[in-house]
């Protein structure tokens, strides 16, 4: 095999850290490798270093034997390496048509040939397999959809090292086999790519060799037949053995907190279940099968169309989020960049913005700003997020230490009914271990949690109850003996459309 | 890992940069000008200049942290001047007192302010579009109540206001300065103020943590043509008339004051300080080229060389931390 990429010694430091100590590594061509470790690890600092969006500080880069002595972003694209990072990104009102010839439209004198690009857009997409329509814009995908137009996309440049960053996270089980049959053909041509993931068993299923680096030192390189399981590589990856990955601890089920009735929805119909103090009910289906929607109608972030919801033995009516949290209910969103967290502001502010309520002077409208100082350094601790200090503008943790802070927010004492719509995505081992154990302490104090996941062994893992909702309706309800992975896709399938198109 | 909070690391050093180029700007005037710029009587001048287009960039700023924009200001600042003269002078058959008409001026600041924040949040119009309708319609509505004519004849005591002193500093000033606290207090330390920040800084986040939205947008607005109005009282005083063009550009001093002091027009970032200071700068600007006998309208130029330098400076140095 041909040698395609080759980093010597690559450093990088950043004020107050060192991102990358003196790593070095080589792709050949045709190569799936995996590159994994802790959130801060140095993986996309280097990611970045290759594609060109920072400057290294010191090392060396080859590609295909030749040294990249400046490199930026632009010369590594026409280099053909190309990145599908984490938070996809493609223009939102263009139609996906238009996104795959941004810059080069098809067409003479600078008119559109609007017929061409689309065909040329079905073709390929037809040809690898993805079925969608080229004409709707990107904004109306799901993120599912979005990534794997994004993935489409690079794939028509003919890349030659391709990365790809959390590629899995958004995905249903068979996007995740077509980007998989993806990769194994770009691998087949030669095409080199490196894979990272917090998913450990999918870096097992698709990657020929793993690198793991740590605390921004490369640990080694190993072929993952040598690893042979998954256990085996997580104590290279935290230096630790994580026990108990899903901590369970036995919870006396307490009174109904939450019922739904026949709940109707644009995307759901007739939904009905409880949920009792001290419980973590589970929800799973395929992405777009209607749990995100289930979720935010409960909490009224959109339109019920009919049914009811008692919370405590009562009806309620709720007509927005404020309806919501005011009954006891906290919902941490699906997608965390664009609905939960507030970018410009500190750790503080992003804590305590739902929590003001409870944080004012007596007698005045003033925030009692050492009280709310007191709730969010508190909360910190106890999650353990890794910030500098409260006062720290909040996108500058890494993902993982984002989410802790959002749901830190709900902790406080009034979110009785707790539901986390995919907490988990995209963060590392270590913090999904905290994730789990802060759970199984939320559902002690007699709240209750509804876990929203895509992931299975996690939901396995830490749920008494799971409920699979199928194609917007609900195909089954499994309590914590009846748990296994086949039974649950099984019924997540249930209502699925006769043909399984990424829609 | 844990630390003391520092506070809100990005817009103290917005702040200190701003204060930077102050200082920088107002050494070099003091030594271009032999110390004339220092003189007191200079320094109330500036800042009795400063203080309507102070205020006026306060109530963009309540806007401008929500991430939109209010160009009505200054149509309001003449709307409430003039409803406030009209009021007093013998125009109507009833005279009102000065404290009933002024009263009454900022209600109707208020209601054109809580047009905008219907505008913006039930019909859903972009701030951008929404303002400029609304500033044209009164502008027009202006014009029309005082057929385009001056309207004197206001009481002499409110005149006189504009003129009258508090320990040796224009009232004007001390209202400018003391609604810079009030503003800077209700942004940093009210739910309200924290909920405008919430609202600019990420739409749907805020919504999802139950923040009320129509009531922060209304309120926004509402502050907005409410502070307007104060400037147009303020005016009103110091022009002694209800003049019909009144307040004419003041929207577009009052954004670039805002955006001078470390606002993002993209919401959520922006503090009372910061609107202070940069009201003041570009007055410095102007009372500096006065003193050294600079053309006006090169003068003008540099004012709008400084707007783009300034943030541009700004920026540098906060990319050049990261």
């Amino acid at each position: 095999m041909q040698e395609l990429l080759r980093v010597e010694e690559v450093s990088k430091s950043f004020p107050g850290v060192r991102a990358l100590d003196q790593v070095s590594l080589t792709v050949n061509g045709g190569e799936v490798r995996g590159l994994v470790g802790e959130n801060g690890a140095g993986k996309s600092t280097l990611i970045k270093i290759i594609t060109g969006a920072y400057e290294k500080d010191s090392g060396k880069i080859y590609f295909m034997g030749k040294e990249i002595k400046k490199n930026d972003p632009i010369t590594s694209i026409q280099l053909g390496i190309f990145a599908v990072y984490q938070d996809v990104m493609i223009a939102p009102d263009v139609s996906i048509a238009e996104n795959f010839f941004l810059g080069s439209h098809p067409g003479r004198f600078g008119v559109v040939n609007w017929k061409k690009m689309r065909n040329d857009a079905k073709k390929f997409l037809d040809e690898i397999g993805l079925n969608v329509d080229v004409r709707l814009d990107i904004k109306n995908l799901s993120l599912a959809q979005k990534e794997m137009v994004t993935i489409a996309k690079v794939l028509l440049r003919n890349p030659k090292l391709i990365i790809f960053d959390e590629p899995t996270a958004v995905l249903t089980d068979n996007e995740k086999k077509l980007l998989f049959t993806l990769i194994r053909k770009l691998k087949d041509n030669g095409a080199g790519v490196i894979y990272i993931s917090h998913n450990l068993e999918e870096v097992f299923e698709i990657c020929d060799t793993v690198t793991i680096l740590k605390d921004g030192k490369l640990v080694g390189t190993y072929k993952v037949q040598e690893i042979e399981k998954v256990e085996n590589l997580i104590p290279l990856m935290v230096g630790r053995k994580i026990e108990d990955m899903y901590f369970k601890q036995v919870v006396e089920k307490g009174p109904e907190l939450l019922k739904v009735e026949e709940l109707n929805g644009s995307r759901f119909k007739d939904v009905s279940f409880v949920l009792h103090s001290g419980e973590i009910l589970g929800f799973y289906g395929l992405a777009g099968a209607g749990r995100t929607e289930i979720a935010r109608a409960i909490f009224g972030a959109d339109k019920i169309l009919s049914g009811s919801i008692f919370v405590n033995g009562h009806r309620v009516t709720i007509r927005n989020p404020k309806d919501a949290i005011n009954l006891g209910i906290g919902y941490l969103p699906e997608d965390r960049r664009l609905q939960g967290i507030f970018p410009p502001q500190n750790v503080e502010f992003n804590i305590d913005i739902v929590n003001y309520r409870d944080l004012l002077r007596r007698f005045m409208f003033f925030v009692d700003h050492r009280k709310a100082r007191h709730l969010s350094s508190d909360l910190v601790e106890k999650l353990s997020i890794k910030t500098p200090g409260i006062g720290y503008p909040i996108y500058q943790l890494s993902g993982g230490n984002q989410q802790k802070v959002v749901l830190a927010r709900w902790l406080s004492r009034f979110a009785k009914i707790l539901i986390l719509d995919e907490p988990t995505n995209g963060i590392d081992v270590g913090a999904k271990a905290e994730i789990y154990r802060f759970i199984s302490e939320v559902v002690k104090q007699s709240k209750s949690v509804i876990f929203i996941s895509s992931y299975l062994p996690e939901l396995i893992g830490i749920c008494d109850r799971i409920l699979v909702i199928s194609n917007g309706k609900i195909a089954g309800e499994l309590s914590r003996g009846e748990f296994s992975e086949e039974r649950l896709l099984a019924l997540a399938m249930k209502y699925a459309m006769k043909k399984e198109d990424v829609a | 890992m844990k630390g003391k909070a520092s506070s809100n690391k990005r817009t103290v050093l917005g702040e200190k940069n701003l204060l930077i180029i102050f200082a920088v700007l107002v050494v070099l005037l003091i030594f271009a000008t032999k110390g004339t710029f220092l003189s007191f009587g200079n320094i109330t001048n500036l800042l009795r200049q400063t203080s309507i287009n102070g205020v006026v960039a306060l109530a963009m700023l309540f806007v401008i942290v929500t991430g939109g924009i209010d160009l009505s200001v200054g149509a309001v600042v003449g709307l409430s001047g003039m409803v406030f003269a009209m009021l007093t002078s013998s125009r109507l058959n009833y005279q009102f007192s000065s404290t009933a008409a002024v009263v009454i001026a900022l209600v109707v600041s208020v209601m054109v302010g809580a047009v905008n924040g219907a505008a913006v949040y039930d019909l859903k119009v972009p701030p951008f579009i929404a303002t400029l309708g609304v500033m044209t319609f009164v502008r027009g509505l202006v014009m029309y109540i005082s057929s385009g004519r001056m309207i004197t004849g206001i009481p002499s005591n409110f005149v006189s206001f504009s003129s009258e002193t508090l320990l040796d500093m224009p009232k004007l000033v001390w209202l400018w300065l003391v609604t810079a606290l009030i503003v800077g207090l209700s942004l940093k330390y009210t739910r309200f103020g924290r909920n405008l920040y919430a609202l600019g800084s990420n739409r749907e986040a805020a919504r999802l943590s139950g923040l009320n939205m129509r009531l922060n947008y209304y309120g926004a607005y509402a502050v907005s043509g409410l502070l307007s109005g104060l400037a147009g009282i303020m005016l009103a005083s110091r022009l002694a008339a209800g003049v019909p063009t009144a307040g004419q550009g003041y929207e577009l001093d009052a954004i670039a004051s805002v955006v001078i002091g470390g606002a993002s027009l993209n919401g959520g970032v922006g503090t009372a300080l910061g609107a202070v200071i940069g009201a003041l700068l570009i007055q410095t600007l102007r009372n500096g080229g006065n003193l050294l006998g600079v053309d006006p309208f090169i003068m003008q130029m540099a004012i709008g060389l400084i707007i783009v330098v300034a943030v541009f400076f700004d920026q540098y140095v906060k990319a050049g931390r990261r």
